[in-house]
């Protein structure tokens, strides 16, 4: 069974995040388990801001998220509308808005909704965290 | 080819919940993908016709809805008993369900994502 995700809840108001990270170490789990792609969407898209510090005793959750995609290859996109409105630019997009900055984290993509459509023709199964 | 149902439950006027799920319905049309809309809760006010939000209130998203059919997007449901209690409901293009049809409603679609 092929799943993509698509994650909608704020990091830090939800555990959207969270419970998506633990749906899919156990999909991975099951050998007949595939995830195509998590598609970051609405507050969600937070995840992929790299200048954030978790205090030390709480789980990294952007950490996590990077490894999992590094270790297993699970393409993470974040919605490059919700993104950049919300203050999350890839080094493209800084040029393109004259930003001096740019934060995106490392195994994150900014992509459009078309994508996410992509994702749903050629998955299975898309599960929304919220 | 999927069949998605997008559900609006968020208040339009408390974060961007509703006009994000909106967008990702046009997109989806936009895409040549079947695609319903059904409101309910909170989201049902933006059926109002008679709303003036400013810039700081945000998108008057009631102006949206009439551009839904360029977009092939034909079909808005609503609860009937959950319209009863919102006598301001305007925007002609709803379709009331009775209670019955709309909890099977979101058993028809392949997929379903809630803003």
């Amino acid at each position: 069974m092929q799943y993509a995700l698509l994650v909608t809840g704020d990091p830090y108001q939800s555990k959207a995040c969270h419970s998506a990270l633990r749906f899919i170490k156990s999909a991975l789990e099951h050998p007949t388990a595939q995830i195509t792609g998590v598609f970051f969407y609405q507050d969600a898209v937070q995840i992929g801001n790299s200048l954030t510090q978790p205090p030390r005793d709480e789980v990294n959750l952007l950490a996590a998220w990077q490894s999992l995609s590094e270790e297993h290859g699970v393409p993470l996109y974040l919605c490059i509308a919700a993104a950049v409105r919300r203050g999350i630019l890839s080094k493209d997009e800084a040029t393109r808005y004259e930003a001096t900055q740019f934060n995106l984290a490392p195994q994150f993509q900014l992509e459009g909704l078309g994508t996410l459509v992509e994702l749903m023709n050629s998955t299975n199964k898309v599960i929304q965290f919220r | 080819m999927k069949n998605t149902l997008i559900h609006l439950s968020s208040d339009p006027f408390s974060n961007l919940a509703c006009k994000e799920g909106l967008d990702l319905a046009l997109v989806l049309a936009t895409f040549e993908q079947a695609v319903d809309l059904c409101i309910s809760g909170p989201a049902l006010s933006i059926l109002s016709n008679k709303q003036n939000p400013n810039s700081i209130h945000g998108k008057n998203l009631n102006k949206l809805l009439d551009g839904l059919e360029f977009y092939d997007i034909e079909n808005v449901f609503i609860e009937r008993q959950q319209a009863l209690a919102i006598p301001q409901l305007s925007w002609q293009g709803i379709q009331t369900l009775e209670t019955q049809q709309w909890q099977q409603l979101f058993g028809q679609y392949q997929q379903v994502f809630r803003f």
